[in-house]
């Protein structure tokens, strides 16, 4: 039963509380939240901004601990490990994706996609391959030696979803990925996304406040005032795989 | 890193010049034999005094030194300053007296004295040597047989001198001791004795024979009131000379030292602006999985490449300066000098300034280690 479980829910969150203490005032972010993302989905966490759902990100992808409750990532309790620990799984399990792209400047792509493969101690050969060979599949090939701000905000993205899938870890996290693109630009992103969930069986979480990127999810999750509304786990249309 | 650059240039230059001058007032000393006794009048301790003049050794006591058990021989040697005339022109230059008849040997065999053309003088006669840099730098075109004048005494150039190593010794000339007395009217006494150990006496027990002698001559002649003097073996001498030159390098060390250090808070102080400017790079690289160790390594190796980079250009602006000076030497002759920069003092100051770096930088490395992801994500 258990190991059904496990094998089914690849991120569980229990009561979780995150709570920020600003000087005197304690900021409490995240009130009693739980949820399960299963192995495989793809998922749309949606909220107004300051609803939480960064942070709920944040938790999700081992950059944070949470103040109470437990996170079990894969199976594993990750809610009370040092940052060395936590830092070892994300650079296994989980790859991000940031609405600012947060690629180095001073790399090139090439570099840029390498680096999560260097702290993971890989060898530089089998990382300049890997590394290629996602530039190249994300269609990259001509940007391959190009610095950052050499590309549009498109490129970038690619790129920083080519850095999250280095150690090809199981979960994709995206923080508002398309919300510095234009929308047909935002759109070929969801597309990479999809592909990546349909093709490369990978979990997909996307962050976003936008009804229109969440559309292109299996199920949204709807975070307010940092609590999960009720009921508001709603099953999306699979406008994407009508498409497709 | 400016600080850091100024520390390895002290230190480079100044080590490698006060080596350079170890060296060449070692290699002369190395040249006279361990069984050379050298006797002065003042104490060594007070150089000063003892160069400044004013203080000589009596006829007395030379005959006191050459009386003592052990002394095969006594050079007593002067010298003082006087103008010299060759053909129309007159410089003035250090006249050396040496009592040639028992002092020839010691300066063929024990000082290295060669001669490059022409002869030895000889005692009774009015002849003189010159110094190898005498023909080049003050009478060009000085040649064996050429009369000069000092104090209206006409003499002959009977022979020219090797370079025997030492700008001051090869700008001087050499008269026969009592020439030199009677050119220079200073009739009595020497202002050094050179006294040769006879083989089988051990040097030290020898020095001590003299101070004896010395020490009984000096009270029976001017009573209670003996003044200091001076008697030193060979080795003696060199070992003073290193350790006077060892302090002034400990000196030069506290100095550079005091550099560094400012050097090191400056490193400190750019890697923390560093470690502030790249707080997103931070918060990044450990979004994709660096572990605390990797940030700190990335900043250490970064601010040990800063100390590496000042370093090397101590070392440069360092060898430079050396070099500068040795030139200067060159043109202006007192010692020669050769700014000595071993491959052992560039490996030091590389390696010292990278550990610098690395230690100026382990706190900024820290913070930057330290810094939560979900924060440093954040900072714009």
């Amino acid at each position: 039963m258990l190991l059904i479980n496990m094998a089914e829910e690849i991120i569980k969150l229990e009561n979780i509380w995150k709570t920020y203490l600003l000087g005197e005032v304690k900021l409490t972010v995240l009130k009693n939240v739980s949820l399960a993302i299963k192995r495989g989905s793809f998922t749309a966490i949606m909220g107004p901004s300051g609803s939480g759902k960064s942070t709920l990100l944040h938790l999700i992808g081992a950059l944070d601990t949470p103040s109470k409750g437990n996170i079990y990532i894969d199976g594993q309790d990750v809610s009370r490990l040092s940052e060395d620990n936590l830092a070892q799984i994300r650079g296994k399990k989980i790859g991000f994706v940031f609405q600012q792209f947060n690629l180095l400047p001073n790399l090139t792509a090439l570099e840029n996609v390498m680096l999560p493969m260097t702290f993971q101690g890989v060898p530089e050969k089998q990382r300049m391959e890997r590394a290629k060979e996602l530039l190249i599949s994300l269609g990259l090939e001509a940007r391959i030696n190009h610095k950052p701000n050499e590309l549009s905000g498109g490129e970038r993205q690619r790129i920083a979803i080519a850095r999250s899938l280095a150690n090809n870890p199981e979960v994709i996290v995206a923080d508002e990925p398309t919300g510095n693109l234009d929308s047909a630009t935002g759109k070929k992103i969801m597309e990479v996304f999809i592909d990546l969930h349909k093709k490369e069986k990978k979990t997909v979480i996307v962050v976003t406040h936008d009804p229109n990127i969440a559309g292109y999810t299996e199920e949204t999750i709807n975070i307010k005032d940092g609590e999960i509304v009720k009921n508001g786990i709603t099953a999306n249309k699979y406008l994407w795989s009508k498409n497709s | 890193m400016i600080g850091v650059v100024i520390g390895v240039f002290l230190i480079v230059s100044l080590m490698s010049l006060s080596e350079g001058v170890k060296g060449a007032i070692l290699s002369q000393l190395k040249m006279m034999g361990k069984d050379l006794i050298m006797v002065f009048p003042g104490e060594i301790s007070d150089l000063a005094t003892t160069f400044a003049g004013g203080l000589e050794l009596s006829e007395d006591d030379i005959a006191a030194v050459e009386k003592a058990d052990g002394v095969l021989s006594t050079v007593p040697m002067n010298y003082k300053a006087e103008s010299m005339r060759h053909e129309g022109r007159v410089k003035t230059l250090l006249v050396n007296g040496v009592s040639l008849e028992e002092g020839l040997d010691v300066l063929k065999n024990d000082f290295g004295w060669k001669l490059s053309s022409g002869n030895w003088p000889i005692s009774a006669k009015k002849e003189i040597i010159v110094g190898s840099a005498v023909p080049v730098d003050i009478f060009p075109g000085m040649e064996v047989g050429d009369e000069v004048t000092i104090n209206g005494k006409e003499l002959e150039v009977v022979g020219i001198l090797e370079s025997v190593g030492s700008k001051q010794d090869d700008s001087s000339v050499t008269v026969d001791l009592e020439l030199f007395k009677e050119i220079t009217g200073q009739t009595k006494g020497a202002k050094m004795i050179i006294a040769k150990v006879k083989p089988g006496y051990n040097t030290d027990d020898v020095v001590e024979n003299i101070k004896e002698n010395l020490t009984d001559t000096r009270k029976r002649v001017r009573g209670a009131d003996t003044p200091p003097f001076s008697v030193l073996s060979s080795e003696k001498v060199a070992g003073i000379v290193n350790s006077i030159l060892g302090m002034i390098q400990a000196a030069i060390i506290g100095f550079a030292s005091i550099a560094i250090i400012v050097g090191g808070i400056g490193i400190m102080n750019t890697m923390y602006m560093s470690v502030h400017e790249r707080i997103k790079e931070i918060g990044i690289m450990k979004a994709v999985g660096a572990k605390n160790k990797t940030i700190t390594t990335i900043f250490l190796i970064e601010s040990g490449i800063f100390g590496l980079f000042g370093g090397a250009g101590g070392i440069i602006l360092g060898l430079i300066f050396a070099k500068t000076i040795e030139i200067y030497f060159q043109f202006h002759p007192f010692l020669y000098l050769k700014a000595s920069v071993g491959p052992g003092l560039i490996l030091f100051s590389l390696v010292f300034s990278f550990l610098l770096g690395c230690v100026a930088g382990y706190l900024p490395s820290r913070s930057a280690a330290k810094m939560n992801p979900v924060e440093a994500l954040r900072y714009e």
